[in-house]
């Protein structure tokens, strides 16, 4: 077996060569050779992931931490950062994701961007993200972590901005881009306070020096950074207040929005706050922030998501949803849950996601769910595979999103930073998640068609197609590996192999006493499982009857609630709230900077001095007049005006 | 030593004040006089009142390395007198000119 | 007065007056022919100071060769009386001959002030040297040529490179037509 420096280098730099070699080359519009080399990079990125998941599977479970340093980037003083990389039980789990997901997705997009010009430059912007993603997961400090943080923050906003021809796209990558900003300095700040408080960035020497807080006075320092590390999340991940660029980031091609903006990148909120877990724990107030901004955008974005008419806006309110499920869950120290919810997503979210690529390159880049409708008859395997995905979204057992969906609501309601409140927040945006993918899928896939008679549906080719049966199967039997004890246990001893897996690297919570439901108590555990289950199934099924069996009820219910639909449809003016209440301010107080201190007066400084400077200029002119007797005379009196100095001295 | 007659005993100080008396005249040409021709030729007045000075501290000091100083100068004077004359002979050409003012080409 | 004294008296007057007569004769062949009478002069000036050889070079090099320089070239451009031989401008015409003025009399003035110690060094370098000077008088010549070729030989020999590049500028100066941006 090769070793796993080799391996990891493989892994790292073959999205690099994929990259180069397209990126060389980004005026070619041969698709089939881009795709086909972009695509071969990352399924050897993903041969790799497997053989280093095979290895430490090999390894005892205490010993599965695969490390390598291949130089040493920074050294000042005491502050020295390698170029460092480490597999274990948790970045192994996100670069099978990241390649995996990767590869289909890099498959999927030869199908679906191959009557576009810029064909190979897409190609190359998709390795290269592939890279600082992995990057950013295998990194083993906090700065490496966030070169590939800002690295996949670039592609997305190259991505975004892809057909940037277009004014609306281009501005919508920059919003995403200024959005990631604001998060990314909060990040900068808290790495910086991390390495005060704890002298190192390592997050392994952090996670070890993560216990000694209790022992001392730092506990303010450590909420103080572990809080702005949660911003920086919040501006990736899409959480609220910073989740406003992710909606418009669907300007990008649909695979970008499955890879990026679905399954890989804005989950790396999630992933930092789980590889950081000690610490975490010890910022107890920090964790309930995390919990309440994950449930709450849990539940708006669902309730914006009612609302939207363009597919891809559905599908990117879910994701905010789903992403806010995950910081619920890592927000009441149920990590590996967290993680478990993650990896599920990537499955069912891109499996949607290309699926809504599907329907749109078979509709003729038509996204308005409103014109569509009876798709099912002309895209069958598109209909059955975005279904396995709804069923998984919507948490029907025993498909994926409803094992690491009711994990998360399960550890809201019991853990000892959990409060049923949460959990309610949590059911909540379940029903509604129901309610509006059923939504989706009735206005998209069943019903009537509402199809422009000039638009003649398709169904799509093998390479778009076999993506989506493969991560359909995903969606399906993804979430068979983390299945609850007390389902487990009744289904003849199934072990929870996630939990399991995960367990060396995972904190548990020190459980308080008095506080929070005992693990054990799981008739109590089945009843919230089964009110869940039960409630988004009535949603799903109202969602049904509403929109296919008695069209039109949809128009009344909005007319009876009247300015609330308005308020929810104009996505609660959120938009408008931050540029009547930041941007427009800025950009009037930058307008009155300019105008009235760079305009009237450091300018005219400037100009002053400028002036003072071509005045003494055209007297100093005169002097040189061309004359050469006269400057001969400059000489002589020079030589007098030395000569008297010296003689009368 | 008794009292020196300025008159009658010639030492060092005449010829200095000799040769500052013509290297002023040359001097005063160059500054006036608007020919080029005879700008070059006050160069050499004022280069032949150096000269002068050189020779006679040769003398008074002893020593023969003023006047191989003054065999240098020469050299030197006779070929920037043959470099300056072929330039005015070619700006004559030209411009059918030796007036210096009409070469006013460096004016800033 | 003696005879030495006569003789500098005298030329120095030829001097300073045929000095004078360059710089104010308007006709510049008068200049020409007023210069070659004060290198004249300066080369006899070389004979008080015992200088033979070199009085000998300045009459061949400067009253021969420069001088007839100057007039070929004079009568090559055939100039006739200028009607302004002199600069304008008052203000500048008075600086100049100002400043003229006050450098040579801050150099006569610190000449004859310095006349003391000028007087002793000339006395110590005469005491000591007099021996020598007596010895060497008369052979002068033989001194500079033992200077210059043994010790500046190499900036003789510099010397001769710089008067070759000077021949071949001269000649390629005076061929063109004034210029090199002027090839028409």
């Amino acid at each position: 077996m090769l070793n796993h420096e080799l391996l990891i280098a493989i892994l790292l730099l073959s999205p690099v060569v994929g990259f180069l070699l397209n990126g060389l080359r980004f005026r070619s519009k041969n698709y089939m050779l881009a795709g086909s080399i972009a695509t071969a990079a990352v399924v050897v990125s993903f041969v790799c992931s497997v053989l280093l998941f095979l290895q430490l599977l090999d390894a005892d479970a205490e010993h599965r931490r695969l490390a390598v340093s291949f130089f040493e980037w920074i050294a000042v003083d005491k502050f020295k950062i390698n170029a460092g990389f480490v597999v274990d039980q948790i970045s192994v789990i996100m670069i099978l994701i990241i390649t995996g997901v990767g590869s289909l997705i890099h498959l999927f997009s030869i199908g679906y961007m191959h009557h576009d010009k810029g064909v190979t430059k897409y190609f190359a912007y998709l390795n290269l993200f592939i890279f600082n993603m992995l990057i950013l997961v295998l990194g083993d400090s906090l700065l490496t972590m966030f070169v590939g943080w800002e690295g996949v923050g670039l592609c997305s906003y190259l991505l975004i901005g892809f057909w940037f021809t277009d004014s609306a796209k281009a501005a919508a990558g920059m919003k995403a881009f200024v959005t990631n900003r604001i998060g990314d300095a909060a990040f900068i700040i808290g790495m910086f306070v991390l390495f005060v408080t704890f002298g190192t960035l390592n997050m392994h020497e952090l996670n070890a020096l993560a216990p000694t807080v209790l022992d001392s006075s730092w506990m303010g320092a450590v909420t103080i950074g572990t809080m702005l590390l949660f911003i920086g999340a919040t501006g990736k991940s899409a959480q609220i207040p910073l989740y406003v660029w992710l909606p418009d980031a669907m300007a990008g091609p649909t695979p970008v929005s499955a890879l990026i903006h679905a399954a890989t990148m804005v989950t790396a909120g999630v992933y930092m706050i789980v590889r950081l877990d000690p610490i975490f724990i010890m910022a107890p107030n920090t964790m309930m922030v995390i919990a309440i901004v994950g449930a709450s955008t849990a539940v708006l974005a669902a309730t914006i998501g009612l609302t939207q008419f363009d597919i891809k806006k559905v599908l990117a309110y879910s994701t905010v949803s789903q992403l806010g499920y995950m910081f619920l869950a890592v927000g009441v120290g149920a990590f590996g849950a967290g993680m478990f919810h993650l990896m599920t997503h990537a499955f069912f979210k891109a499996l949607m996601f290309l699926g809504s690529g599907s329907v749109i390159h078979g509709m003729h880049e038509e996204q308005d769910i409103r014109k569509m409708g009876g798709l099912k008859k002309y895209m069958p395997i598109t209909h059955f595979t975005f279904l396995l995905g709804w069923l998984a979204i919507i948490g029907m057992p025993p498909f994926a999103g409803f094992f690491s969906k009711d994990e998360i609501l399960w550890q809201a309601f019991s853990s000892p930073r959990g409060h049923w409140l949460l959990w309610l927040a949590g059911v909540l945006g379940a029903v509604l998640t129901a309610f509006y993918m059923t939504r989706l899928m009735a206005l998209t896939f069943w019903g009537k068609s509402r199809i422009d008679k000039s638009v003649h549906p398709h169904e799509s080719g093998l390479s778009m197609t076999i993506p989506l049966m493969v991560l359909a199967l995903l969606s399906v039997i993804g979430g068979w590996i983390g299945i609850p004890h007390v389902i487990g246990s009744a289904l003849g001893n199934i072990p929870n192999m996630w939990e399991h897996w995960l367990e060396p690297l995972i904190t548990k919570i020190p459980a308080v006493a008095g506080e929070g439901v005992e693990h054990g108590d799981s008739s109590l555990e089945i009843i919230l499982m089964v009110v869940s289950v039960v409630l988004a199934g009535l949603s799903a099924i109202s969602a049904y009857v509403m929109y296919t069996k008695k069209e039109g009820s949809s128009a009344k219910v909005a007319k009876a609630f009247g300015p609330a639909y308005e308020l929810v449809n104009k996505k609660y003016l959120v938009d408008e709230a931050y540029f009547a209440g930041i941007i427009n301010p800025l950009v009037n107080l930058s307008r009155n900077l300019w105008y009235y201190i760079d305009v009237n007066f450091i300018d005219k400084a400037t100009f002053k001095i400028a002036d003072v400077a071509n005045g003494g200029g055209s007297f100093v002119k005169a002097l040189q007049n061309g004359n050469m007797q006269q400057y001969a005379m400059y000489i002589g009196v020079g030589v007098v005006v030395v000569l008297s100095f010296v003689l009368m001295r | 030593m008794p009292e020196t007659n300025l008159i009658t005993d010639i030492g060092l100080n005449h010829y200095l004040v000799l040769s500052v008396v013509l290297f002023s005249l040359g001097m005063a040409g160059v500054l006036l006089r608007r020919n080029l021709i005879v700008l070059l030729m006050c160069i050499e007045l004022m280069l032949n009142a150096v000269n002068i000075s050189f020779v006679a501290f040769s003398k008074f000091n002893g020593k023969i390395d003023g006047q191989v100083m003054v065999f240098f100068v020469m050299t030197i004077a006779a070929a920037e007198a043959a470099v300056g004359l072929a330039l005015a002979v070619s700006i004559f050409k030209r411009f059918k000119e030796v007036n210096i003012r009409f070469f006013e080409h460096l004016k800033g | 007065m003696s005879s030495d004294a006569f003789l500098f008296w005298f030329l120095a007057l030829v001097t300073v007056v045929s000095g004078l007569s360059v710089v104010l004769m308007t006709n510049p062949i008068y200049s020409a022919l007023s210069l070659a009478m004060t290198m004249i002069g300066v080369s006899a000036l070389f004979v008080t100071l015992n200088a033979y050889f070199l009085a000998g070079v300045q009459l061949i090099v400067y009253a021969g060769a420069v001088m007839v320089l100057f007039v070929m070239v004079l009568m090559l451009f055939d100039l006739k009386h200028e009607l302004q031989a002199f600069t304008r401008g008052r203000i500048t015409g008075a600086i100049k001959i100002a400043s003229v003025g006050i450098l040579s009399g801050l150099i006569v003035g610190a000449v004859t002030m310095g006349l003391k110690t000028a007087t002793t060094l000339t006395e110590s370098a005469s005491a000591a040297n007099a021996a020598v000077a007596l010895k060497t008088n008369p052979d002068t010549t033989r001194a500079l040529a033992e200077n210059l070729f043994i010790k500046n030989i190499f900036g003789f020999e510099a010397l001769g490179v710089l008067l070759l590049v000077i021949a071949v500028g001269t000649v390629a100066l005076s061929r063109s037509k004034g210029g090199s941006h002027a090839r028409d």
